[in-house]
């Protein structure tokens, strides 16, 4: 492939970004999309910029959707972009979700969980119905929602951490145990994927996938292309603390929390190795922020990928490189985007090989009715 | 006395305003030298996280970081070491942090103050922590009521 200098679009290309901007300063309410607006009341485009973007930082990636009008492409690219100005100060000890502060946790495998299933925020039980009241909505009305939610509850006594799902089946032998592997975890930003990878760059790798992209490849496997047949053992939003340690003390220290949604599914049992009993296999996700389809696609992906990786692909979905090649956003969507950038050379090139291949076929046409005469 | 582990002082610090946590950290600077160990700095960290189904790490993503480390010194002789690492990209908040972590570890004089701005930020924590509670707590579902009356379970 290549490319051909330009010279001469300056000009059309300052006035491009003028114009782009012009489009955003257009609106009629001549009120500037403000940062704490977009964070709390797109929570949920939000945290999809976050996973994406690869960067837990809510604040740059409502700042990333403002300047590029709401794309969530471009702002994980952004995001991606910021990120790669920073230095690596530290990679924090390995993080326990147990800890998690959850705002939601649910089961679809049991009706009684230690703990107890708590639904949080969530459309799953709403009608997709508009709410036509929203389009004018009052300031003030607006402004009192958080205060009459937390004025009519009552104090709650709750834990501030809930027990796993999966441990009390492994605790009755029904899973797997758990792996053995020590192994340093695969950073997907410093070393290239090289096949077979680590289940760690796997997971690395689709927690910060486009969730679009993951959607599709889980879905191809739900719809028949595979045979994961999942069960939600736990679905989990919330906050985990970050724990580092104390740079005077070196004990553990909370640095922060980050929210998270987390999935773990329990899979088709299958015959374990020799003298081994049964179990239910399992597949794992997570990403940053609120993104429960991203999460439950990612733990499909997990264990289709698992299974392709014990006994080869049978399925794209089970395929690791076909899966974590192609479920990048910023990747994906630059090789999409590339093809706007001139390709004259190229095309040319491409024109004057028809043109050639054409004279040759007319040729031999012509040709061949000379020998018919 | 303060009864807030330390381990927990830093994130109580955040939770109140910046310009609160600097103004106290510069009102140690004045009366005491400090010194930086490390010098204050903003960056990344990589979140590792055991994956909860075989309890294998990876790596979820990064973090903006920042972290201070200080040696604190009176004109009396006392000193005392602090430090700070936060969720944030602020350096300089970090490093009021680990001021005020120092004065509060080592007893240093006005130590109090800084032990009631942590307990403040402390407060205006679990302020958050019973919101989420609030937030469980209306949503717990009952399944109690559904022995009560003859259906089949919502399973497909």
């Amino acid at each position: 492939m290549s490319y051909v200098a330009i010279k001469g679009g300056k000009a059309a290309i300052d006035g491009a970004a003028a114009v782009t901007e012009f489009l955003r300063g257009r609106d009629d309410s001549g009120e500037p999309l403000n940062l704490s607006a977009i964070e709390c009341q797109l929570r949920l485009l939000t945290s999809r910029v976050v996973s994406e973007g690869g960067l837990y930082h809510p604040r740059l990636a409502s700042l990333a959707i403002k300047q590029f009008q709401g794309d969530t492409l471009e702002a994980a690219f952004a995001l991606r972009a910021y990120r790669s100005t920073k230095p690596r100060l530290l990679a924090t000890p390995v993080q326990n979700s147990t800890n998690m502060r959850c705002i939601r946790r649910i089961s679809s495998a049991f009706k009684d969980i230690p703990g107890g299933q708590m639904l949080g925020p969530n459309y799953d039980f709403t009608l997709r119905l508009l709410r036509f009241d929203l389009a004018d909505e009052d300031p003030n009305e607006f402004r009192s929602i958080a205060r009459k939610f937390l004025g009519a509850l009552p104090e709650a006594d709750l834990p501030d951490s809930f027990p796993k799902v999966l441990d009390a089946l492994r605790a009755e032998g029904l899973l797997p145990p758990v792996a053995e592997s020590r192994n340093e975890p695969f950073d997907i930003t410093r070393e290239p994927l090289v096949f077979p990878v680590p289940r760690s760059a796997a997971l690395a790798t689709m927690a910060r996938a486009e969730t679009g992209s993951l959607l599709a490849m889980a879905y191809s496997n739900m719809r028949g292309y595979g045979d994961v047949h999942p069960t939600v053992a736990e679905l989990r939003v919330g906050y985990i603390p970050v724990m580092v340690p104390h740079p005077v003390t070196g004990e553990p220290m909370e640095a922060g929390e980050v929210l998270v949604t987390e999935c773990e599914v329990v899979a088709m049992y299958e015959s374990g190795k020799a003298d081994c009993l049964p179990t239910f296999t399992l597949g794992y996700g997570a990403c940053f922020g609120h993104n429960e389809v991203k999460a439950i696609s990612m733990a499909i992906l997990d264990r289709s990928l698992q299974k392709g990786m014990q006994d080869g692909p049978e399925n794209p979905s089970e395929d690791p490189e076909f899966v974590l090649l192609h479920v990048d956003g910023v990747d994906s969507m630059g090789f999409a985007s590339h093809y706007k950038m001139p390709h004259y050379v190229t095309f040319q090139s491409d024109m004057d090989r028809l043109r050639t291949t054409q004279g040759k076929a007319r040729a031999a046409d012509q040709a061949s009715q000379m020998e018919v005469v | 006395m303060i009864d807030i582990p330390r381990q927990e002082w830093a994130t109580a610090l955040s939770a109140l305003p910046t310009k609160e946590v600097k103004a106290a950290a510069e009102s140690f600077e004045s009366c005491c030298h400090v010194q930086d160990v490390i010098l204050p700095q903003s960056g990344l960290g990589l979140l590792t996280l055991r994956d909860g189904a075989f309890h294998e790490a990876f790596h979820l993503g990064e973090l903006p970081v920042a972290r201070a480390h200080v040696v604190l010194r009176t004109q009396d002789g006392q000193e005392s070491s602090g430090g700070a690492v936060l969720i944030d990209d602020r350096a300089t908040l970090a490093r009021a942090i680990a001021i005020l972590d120092g004065v509060i570890a080592g007893r240093l004089p006005g130590w109090e103050t800084a032990a009631a701005l942590v307990e403040r930020g402390y407060s205006a924590r679990a302020a958050k922590f019973a919101e989420r509670k609030h937030i469980l707590a209306s949503t717990r579902v009952d399944f109690s009521l559904l022995g009560q009356v003859d259906e089949e379970d919502g399973d497909e």
